[in-house]
């Protein structure tokens, strides 16, 4: 990375029915690491981070942007943060191929090839995500989201339909390809292992409350 | 994904009630014989006012309670065949009954003539008034009742006699019954209108320019007598004796009638000419057409809006987009009417840019298009709500604006959904019928679409072969056009799909 990574600072409030949801969160770790239940908002914080999540109020800081900060009127919408969001239900476009699916950010052929051989997807590169199993329309979301360029990795249980051994390979993929370029993550999932694989730093998420470990 | 549109108004069910309600719409309703005491009397609409004067006083005598059906001739006397449970039948001229006289529907031996009227040419009162039949020849537009409308026979009679018609016949705008052309008189929608004496006496809103010269047309007689329906014939009988006696032919005088015996002009054939069915299908396709490619853009971005954004008055915005849907055509033909015609705010702004829509083949296409475009946007913001917001969201992420996120994900993920609306708002199209009328009239060559080239035909004792080939033919295009919409309904759940059925 260019400059010094400056960690992400996270205080917002989203109204649900019922209850308020806050979540607090300041951290410097560059691959880090949210564990818990389910349904305790870890997507909702991933969300909050790409600029999607219209209900949340507060403050979101990136490195050394505000993305979001009401008092100051500020407001970065999300196709200006560079997030390579991976979303846990996966949402490849289900009009485009996998290769255009790959390539809607604007990547060149010859990356498209390169990742997709990498994720171990180039023979599908032509089917629609229609035709395609669990794992592999994971690994493509996975690489349409490394192939935007982008500036923080977010990802939402990136490998949960992945079978052991496809698992470690490609979790070793994303990690070696963030480290290479420098690129942060923000990795969520109930999954112990996957979280110590790719991550430095955990925070645990119940209630609402985020917790480091 | 398929929940999306069964848990709302299917279209093809909405689409399904409008035709059936168009069906039985322009007919009047007969009524279904009502209280066992009470006449059903079925009268020219020309009588409208003098008739139930009559009634009253008949009932002052101790005569009984009577209702009536006012309508077009032309739509009376079948109905009357047909053996609509009426008893008596006053009918604008003696073509009509001799028809139904033909047919074993009048009781014999209870015709009575008696009353006669005359035609009249009317202005509106605000414009200048030709001093005689030649001045018509100035004016741009005239309106004439239609023509199997007696009144619009006798008016297209005189015309011919006095050697206008030939000139003339491409300015004339033909309505339904006499009243509807004294509607458009009284609203300026047409320079001049020719109308019986008794309608022009009534509308204050009009001026009598000059009279028809009784000579040019057949003698305007209204025949009347008993139905061999009728349940009551002695009773039907007293009515009509009464009215054809001393306190009945005062009010009828008063009224402007003439009365007593005719002057004993032959009745004449039942001349019809009939609509050409080829031009009929040809024009429905062009409105239909035009109504349809209108409507694309508007109804993209409404259907959008509606499914996507939240905004003050969008409650307000979905009732008036869906109005049309549920108000009854002619209705909507009427507020039509009341915006872009001639004194409309909208009508004449468009016609200081020369544009024109009553009574022309654009006001056919606008009458479409108000009326198909709630179809078009309900299906369209069905599409457009099945597609999962999720999508659009991603592609934001991934730094692609809102407007290409719009192009490159929303309008093709909905595009199936977006031709379903298109197909379903161009069926609709072709099967309107209330509001065209209203607006744009029923002008052989230029409005005359199907339905109205129907409608004209079942005015008609002759032309069922035609009357055939263009029901076949709208039924015809209507099943396409379903066929269409439910195959790119499909085709829009496909296209969502995410996990095979492989």
């Amino acid at each position: 990375m260019a400059t010094e990574w400056k960690g992400i600072r996270v205080d917002v409030t989203i109204p649900l029915p019922g209850r308020d949801l806050e979540m607090r969160l300041e951290t410097r770790s560059d691959a880090l690491a949210i564990v818990g239940p389910s349904g305790a908002g870890k997507s909702t914080l991933l969300r909050v981070l790409a600029g999607v999540e219209r209900r949340a109020r507060g403050t979101v800081e990136v490195n050394d942007r505000t993305w979001q900060d009401p008092t100051r009127g500020v407001v970065v919408p999300p196709w200006e943060r560079r997030v390579g969001w991976v979303p846990q239900d996966v949402l490849l476009f289900p009009h485009l191929s996998v290769r255009e699916n790959l390539g809607y950010a604007g990547a060149k052929a010859s990356e498209i090839q390169e990742t997709a051989g990498m994720l171990q997807v180039d023979g599908l590169l032509d089917r629609r995500p229609r035709r395609l199993s669990g794992g592999e329309r994971q690994r493509v979301a996975l690489g349409r989201a490394l192939l935007s360029n982008p500036a923080l990795f977010l990802l939402d249980e990136p490998f949960s339909a992945l079978d052991r051994p496809l698992r470690a390979q490609v979790s070793a993929t994303v990690k070696e390809v963030a480290r290479a370029r420098g690129i942060p993550l923000v990795l969520v999932s109930h999954d112990e292992e996957d979280a110590g694989a790719l991550a430095g730093e955990r925070w645990h998420l119940a209630d609402g409350v985020l917790v480091r470990v | 994904m398929s929940e999306f549109l069964s848990t709302r108004i299917r279209p093809a069910t909405a689409l399904a009630l409008a035709v059936a309600l168009l069906a039985s719409g322009p007919r009047t309703v007969a009524g279904q014989g009502g209280g066992d005491d009470q006449l059903l009397v079925l009268a020219a609409a020309s009588l409208t006012d003098v008739l139930p004067a009559v009634a009253a006083a008949w009932a002052k005598e101790g005569g009984g309670e009577v209702r009536f059906s006012f309508d077009a001739t032309s739509r009376l006397a079948p109905q009357a065949a047909e053996g609509a449970p009426a008893d008596v039948f006053f009918s604008a001229d003696r073509a009509w009954m001799d028809w139904l006289e033909a047919r074993g529907g009048v009781a014999p031996g209870s015709v009575r003539d008696f009353l006669g009227n005359a035609l009249v040419v009317v202005v509106p009162a605000d414009r200048p008034a030709p001093s005689g039949p030649t001045g018509l020849l100035a004016l741009h537009r005239v309106a004439l009742a239609g023509e199997n409308v007696p009144a619009g026979r006798y008016a297209q009679e005189a015309l011919v006699t006095l050697g206008l018609w030939d000139s003339l016949s491409m300015r004339v705008v033909r309505g339904g019954s006499v009243r509807g052309t004294l509607e458009w008189v009284t609203r300026g929608e047409v320079d001049a209108g020719v109308v019986y004496r008794t309608d022009a006496l009534a509308q204050p809103a009009v001026r009598v320019a000059f009279a028809v010269p009784a000579g040019t047309h057949r003698e305007v007689r209204y025949p009347a007598a008993v139905l061999s329906s009728s349940r009551h014939p002695e009773r039907a009988d007293a009515f009509l004796d009464f009215a054809a006696g001393p306190a009945g032919r005062e009010l009828f005088r008063s009224a402007g009638f003439e009365v007593g015996a005719s002057a004993g002009s032959p009745a004449g054939p039942a001349v019809a000419s009939l609509p050409d069915p080829a031009s009929a299908v040809r024009i429905s396709l062009v409105v239909a057409l035009l109504a349809t490619l209108a409507g694309l853009a508007p109804a993209v971005w409404v259907g959008w809006v509606l499914a996507r954004r939240e905004f003050r008055g969008k409650a307000l915005v979905s009732t008036l987009v869906f109005a049309p849907l549920v108000l009854p055509p002619v209705v909507t033909g009427f507020l039509l009417l009341s915006l872009v015609g001639t004194h409309g705010p909208l009508g004449q702004a468009l016609a200081e840019l020369g544009v024109s829509i009553p009574f022309t083949l654009v006001g056919a296409a606008v009458a479409a298009f108000v009326v198909g475009f709630p179809l078009y946007v309900l299906s369209i913001r069905g599409a457009f709500e099945a597609v999962d917001p999720h999508y659009e969201e991603l592609s934001l992420t991934l730094g692609v604006t809102p407007r290409e996120t719009f192009r490159r994900v929303s309008l093709p993920l909905a595009l199936p959904g977006i031709a379903a609306g298109a197909v379903l708002a161009f069926a609709r199209a072709l099967g309107e019928f209330g509001a065209t009328v209203v607006l744009a009239g029923n002008v052989e060559g230029s409005t005359r679409t199907i339905a109205l080239a129907v409608y004209t035909l079942l005015e008609s004792p002759s032309g069922r072969e035609t009357t055939w080939f263009l029901v076949g033919a709208s039924v015809v295009l209507s099943m396409v056009a379903l066929l269409g919409y439910e195959a790119l309904s499909r085709r829009q759940r496909r296209r969502l799909e995410v996990h095979g059925g492989d």
